[in-house]
């Protein structure tokens, strides 16, 4: 809530509004406190995963613990690349979040754009019906799509993988509300100039409608990416392991006693997507902010 | 094209009749693929669930209910439905309690608070499986952070993941750590949405912080706080990947939740028709929940 002494304070006033805002900086300490120690509990983790996985073997089962490590060393990281296909994991993760992002988006913003836009029959009931597989998640069908995807040969296939991704309600719905906002008349003047509805949807939809396209692709990524259920389920070869699979596989043969390496695989797995946080949060945040409140 | 030559109303005939068309066109990909990747399974399942199902010898044997009568039978099941119950009740509230709030602190000025909410909204874009991988490491009882820091401190040390009592809540702990930011982040942009003014007028009337919190904050928050609750409930049933990784439904059971228990019965003993069943069970666990949440929502509609 509004709280700008130090803002608005006109300046013969300035030292006494110096005064004000260091009182408002000792009333607000408890308020550091509490959201400082609760912002160290949650990094903690990570930090831990880090020094772990540079700190040389002895120090790593030291007591007390040692919270910066004696030395650096990247033994665990080669140990860890060697044991497993990393970049094979990547490289699939990669393809699987792309293809269910980008056909997910194309399918939602036709889809979105004929909710929206025009009157056909059944719309209502098809509408629902889309929405209503929200309430029955992957966890739910797993079984009886696995034995479907078996008949037609997709089980340990790229196609596979992608399946329950293919399209995506939650992309529908988002894109229809979004394109709802966007004023009909725009859309007729397109027409009457002569353009395609393909064309409308790309040209003059597309990019009023850019701020929520980008969030739900957002979303739609990570949730793909750190996807771990279904690609355990219908995955086999080594070739095809997306990352999830391939860091909770990696951890039972050798976890028990090399808590070096199992860290340096953690860091492998998920230290590119905290660091693409690192610079994106801010869109990270408000895309899940915008997309939350529904 | 040189339409002017039409009449009107035959214009717009053309034009709507092109448009069914050109509608049907553009939901077909998403009517197909969803037909083909989520109905026919969720019908499938419902199916299946009234079944024996042998997918090696592609045969299907009817069994009528008994799926079911053996799940209300079956000791481990009505276990991990337990355990579901038991970490959806705990996680959900508190972890949208913490995350209220810690909303509330963040609705304050002060230095670095977009840095620190990066911070707590961290691990909701990691890797469940990885960033359980890391915990399971902090859990070690021997060298593990959590007991190390236990000893300095000259507390008791705690089995955590091995105690058939601390593995849940253990599992909990980690939970709320993923889940906070997501809630927290919700409840911010909620609390952003209501007026200053409200807050203006009842400082006037002299209402003190703790007033003002549970006179506008809370009631105001509601309908935020039934969503955070609802979706996270829903989540919170189909929880799997912290489990495995964590403790693999152990020890003796007291972690197994029911996706878990699906999944072994599924994928490991290869009984589809029994799996069928449990997955039916949890789609009556989240369609009452959702509608609960049809009742609640529109409650809220007619208060506001």
């Amino acid at each position: 809530m509004p709280r700008s002494a130090e803002v608005v304070a006109p300046l013969p006033a300035r030292g006494r509004a110096r005064v004000q805002a260091a009182l408002g900086s000792v009333r607000r300490l408890p308020l550091y406190i509490v959201v400082g120690l609760g912002a160290v509990l949650m990094v903690l983790p990570f930090y831990w995963m880090v020094v772990t996985a540079v700190s040389p073997a002895p120090d790593i089962i030291a007591f007390p613990p040692k919270w910066i490590p004696s030395r650096i060393t990247w033994e665990h990281f080669q140990e860890a690349w060697v044991k497993a296909p990393w970049l094979t994991y990547y490289k699939n993760s990669l393809v699987v979040a792309t293809v269910s992002v980008g056909l997910s988006v194309l399918f939602g913003l036709f889809a979105g754009y004929a909710f929206a836009v025009y009157d056909f029959p059944l719309q209502n009931v098809l509408f629902l019906v889309i929405l209503g597989t929200l309430m029955v998640p992957v966890q739910v069908t797993s079984v009886a799509l696995y034995v479907f995807l078996s008949r037609i040969g997709w089980v340990d296939t790229y196609p596979g993988i992608l399946a329950p991704n293919f399209a995506s309600a939650f992309g529908v719905y988002m894109i229809r509300q979004a394109i709802k906002a966007v004023p009909m008349d725009l859309i007729d003047a397109a027409r009457i100039d002569g353009a395609g509805e393909a064309r409308i949807v790309a040209t003059v939809v597309l990019p009023l409608i850019k701020p929520t396209v980008a969030a739900v692709a957002m979303l739609l990524f990570l949730s793909s990416w750190n996807d771990f259920l279904w690609p355990v389920i219908v995955i086999n070869s080594v070739s095809l392991r997306t990352l999830p699979v391939g860091i909770a596989l990696f951890k039972d043969p050798y976890g028990f006693i090399n808590y070096g390496p199992l860290m340096a695989g953690t860091v492998i797995t998920i230290g590119p997507m905290l660091l693409a946080y690192a610079f994106s949060q801010r869109f990270m945040i408000r895309g899940i902010a915008l997309t939350g409140l529904r | 094209m040189a339409s002017i030559r039409h009449s009107a109303g035959a214009l717009l005939g053309r034009a709507h009749r092109r448009h069914y068309l050109q509608a049907y066109l553009f939901i077909s990909p998403v009517i197909v693929l969803f037909t083909l990747f989520r109905i026919w399974p969720s019908l499938q399942t419902l199916y299946f669930s009234f079944f024996k199902v042998e997918l090696l010898k592609g045969r299907l044997t009817y069994v009528g209910l008994q799926n079911f009568i053996d799940l209300a039978q079956d000791e481990i099941f009505r276990r991990a439905i337990a355990n579901t119950l038991i970490y959806a009740l705990t996680i959900v509230p508190l972890s949208a309690f913490l995350a209220m709030i810690l909303a509330v602190l963040f609705s304050e000025h002060f230095h670095l608070r977009e840095l620190f909410k990066a911070v707590y909204f961290a691990p909701m874009v990691t890797s469940t499986v990885a960033a359980a991988v890391v915990w399971w490491w902090l859990y070690n009882p021997q060298f593990g952070l959590f007991n190390s820091v236990l000893r300095v401190l000259h507390l008791p040390e705690q089995p955590w993941l091995l105690s058939s009592r601390m593995a849940l809540p253990s599992v909990i702990i980690f939970s709320i750590w993923k889940t906070l930011g997501y809630n927290m982040v919700i409840y911010i942009a909620a609390l952003q949405a209501i007026p200053a003014m409200f807050y203006e007028a009842a400082t006037i009337d002299g209402a003190g912080p703790f007033q003002r919190f549970v006179r506008i904050t809370l009631p105001l928050l509601a309908p935020t706080t039934t969503f955070i609750l609802i979706y996270n409930t829903i989540f919170a049933f189909q929880v799997f990947d912290q489990v495995l990784v964590l403790t693999g439904g152990g020890p003796a059971f007291s972690t197994n939740v029911v996706v878990l228990e699906l999944y072994t019965q599924a994928f490991q003993r290869y009984r589809f028709g029994y799996a069928s069943a449990e997955a039916m069970v949890l789609f009556l666990f989240i369609l009452g929940v959702t509608v609960l949440q049809y009742f609640y929502s529109r409650r809220f509609e007619v208060a506001y």
